[in-house]
């Protein structure tokens, strides 16, 4: 594992949201931030606001007065293009209107770097990452006839060719196996131990892959951090009883 | 063995192969289909020939008198006077509403969607109603009137998908639904005027709405193809940003860096201007819109850098085809085009899917 530094990838603050004619917030005074080489996972149950937190890093939802940097830069100073080569967003699940096959789909993730052609060095770069999420043999099948899991690890990969600072992930393991899940949250895991600048932030509901991979767990309840640090201080009894409404010793937590 | 970049640059080649294969087959079948006609049949060399003889290019010099062909026999004129403009109607309407087509079921993530979706086309009919019917035109004299008046009705129809573009909480699905209830309203209205129309002013309305190559005449032919030619780059520069909006919508499209909001209104601008600038002329053909799109992802894929310009040839291919049938199979009774498009190729689309359905399995 590399040595976390002592930067910030991510700096929110001042952070709270709500739906257009809906007084009540979503999120509110959410302030954290997240470091180089770091993966800190977001907990909390349904409607807890996980994914909505996620979505305000990349403006696909925009908060107002909220103050979000992204390597230093302030998300609204910048186009959605320069944003897009800083943070990349791995939606739950991906559905398709019109397919092209695996190759095109990564390659869509050098389209913030490339103007019309695409270079040999793009073209590498997504074979290569494609070999190591091990999908070089459907690389010329169709998106759409792939399986849950594998359309899963296309969409990472496509973020990964993106090379951002950040990677979001929304429930990345919701709709995997148990063995699957676990080489997710490695290839995640991996992908921020790497030497680049890199960092993650991964909404998940399992606790037990929070504890296992993550470095820091924001705990969500009602939309306001309930706690923030290492999984150990995180995961105790009070709070679980407190945000997931069940005890430890539960096999509903395990 | 190739490594994976290798076969992925072999398939842009082949892809762009095929559609210069395309292209000039494109080429030959219109120059094949000037050589057709009730008067005289032409092969291909001796319409070349017209084509290329370069004397009657003479008179072209500025100030240009009007005159041409310049010195022209009787042959060329029936190429350049009547076959001539129709073709190459023919080819533009084919490239205009392929590739509008091809624009709007891939910004708006849908692949029912046909350059008439919008309510541009209703428009046009409403206007061309108007004009036939009430006599109501803001061109009041010249044998424009229709023409016009459709055009400036499309016209309208664009504004509003301006306005509709304007807000940023619009969705694709909204701007489907806005065109479905433009369409409802004109269609009333249409319906209502036909109801009082006189059966000359019936069957005048029914005769627009089939489709046809036959009303522009040179000057009219080669104005709406340079206009397409101005809107075709303008429509290719968007290829990656609609390679990311048609594949997952509007969160994959932000996450890729593409503004999906303005994005979609731009190019919805852009096919909405080729759809009103073509159908204007050559009254309601919808098919080649839906179908030439499609035909081109199942033979190339989605890749918009290379599906613009082949639904826009394979467009061209389509609409001109079926206008030599419709002139040659019951001549000297033409059908027309809209018509014959449909009866063609509908089966040859459906054949198509479900062949390749078949073989994806």
């Amino acid at each position: 594992m590399k040595q976390l530094l002592d930067i910030d990838v991510l700096k929110v603050s001042n952070l709270s949201f709500s739906w257009k004619n809906n007084p009540v917030p979503v999120l509110s005074d959410i302030e954290f931030s997240v470091r180089d080489g770091e993966l800190v996972a977001i907990l909390g149950i349904n409607g807890a606001g996980k994914s909505t937190l996620l979505k305000c890093m990349n403006r696909i939802l925009k908060p107002e007065n909220a103050e979000i940097q992204i390597d230093s830069m302030n998300i609204n100073d910048i186009s959605l293009l320069e944003l897009s080569k800083l943070v990349s967003y791995v939606p739950q699940s991906v559905m398709t209107n019109f397919s092209m096959d695996v190759f095109d789909v990564v390659m869509l993730g050098r389209r913030p770097h490339i103007s019309w052609r695409i270079s040999n060095e793009d073209r590498d770069k997504v074979s290569k990452t494609l070999q190591l999420f091990d999908l070089e043999d459907f690389a010329f099948r169709r998106f759409d006839q792939l399986s849950g899991g594998e359309r899963q690890r296309v969409i990472v990969a496509k973020a990964v060719v993106q090379s951002p600072s950040l990677f979001l992930f929304d429930e990345p393991t919701s709709d995997l196996d148990l063995k699957n899940q676990l080489e997710v949250m490695k290839r995640i895991r991996d992908l921020v131990d790497n030497k680049e600048r890199r960092a993650a932030l991964v909404a998940v509901h399992d606790i037990n892959l929070a504890a296992r991979f993550a470095d820091r767990i924001i705990l969500l309840h009602n939309g306001r951090i309930k706690a923030f640090n290492n999984p150990k201080s995180v995961l105790t009894e009070q709070n679980n009883r407190r945000s997931f409404r069940c005890k430890m010793h539960d096999s509903q937590c395990y | 063995m190739e490594s994976i970049s290798e076969k992925h640059v072999l398939k842009g080649k082949n892809q762009i192969l095929f559609i210069i294969i395309l292209t000039i087959s494109t080429l030959a079948l219109s120059l094949f289909s000037m050589g057709f006609g009730s008067s005289s049949q032409l092969d291909m060399f001796s319409t070349m020939k017209i084509i290329f003889d370069f004397e009657q290019y003479s008179c072209l010099i500025v100030p240009f008198s009007g005159e041409f062909p310049c010195n022209g026999d009787y042959q060329s004129r029936i190429v350049w006077e009547l076959r001539f403009p129709r073709i190459l109607m023919g080819v533009t309407a084919g490239v205009a509403l392929a590739t509008a087509g091809a624009l709007m079921q891939g910004c708006l993530g849908n692949p029912l969607v046909s350059p008439l979706t919008l309510g541009v086309a209703s428009g046009a009919a409403l206007g061309a109603a108007l004009a036939i019917v009430l006599n109501f035109s803001f061109f009041p004299i010249s044998e424009l009137a229709i023409v016009a008046n459709a055009f400036l009705f499309s016209l309208i129809v664009v504004a509003i998908i301006i306005q509709l573009g304007n807000m940023r909480s619009i969705t694709a699905e909204s701007y489907i639904l806005v065109g479905i209830a433009i369409t409802f309203i004109t269609g009333a209205i249409v319906s209502t005027m036909q109801y009082f129309a006189t059966d000359a002013q019936l069957s005048q309305l029914a005769h627009w709405s089939f489709g046809s190559l036959s009303r522009p005449d040179l000057s009219n032919a080669l104005w709406i193809t340079l206009a397409i030619i101005w809107l075709m780059p303008r429509s290719i520069r968007w290829s990656w940003d609609l390679n990311t909006l048609s594949l997952s919508g509007d969160e994959f499209a932000i996450s890729t860096g593409v503004d999906p909001v303005t994005t979609r209104r731009n190019i919805l601008i852009i096919s909405a201007l080729m759809t009103s600038i073509v159908i204007a002329f050559t009254g309601l053909i919808g098919f080649v819109g839906l179908a030439a799109p499609h035909m081109s992802r199942l033979l190339i894929g989605n890749d918009y850098r290379k599906l613009i310009p082949c639904s826009a040839v394979f467009g061209a291919l389509l609409v001109v085809f079926a206008d030599t049938v419709g002139r040659t199979l019951f001549a000297p009774i033409v059908i027309p085009v809209g018509i014959m498009l449909s009866v063609i190729g509908g089966p040859f689309f459906m054949y198509l899917l479900l062949n390749n359905r078949g073989r994806a399995h």
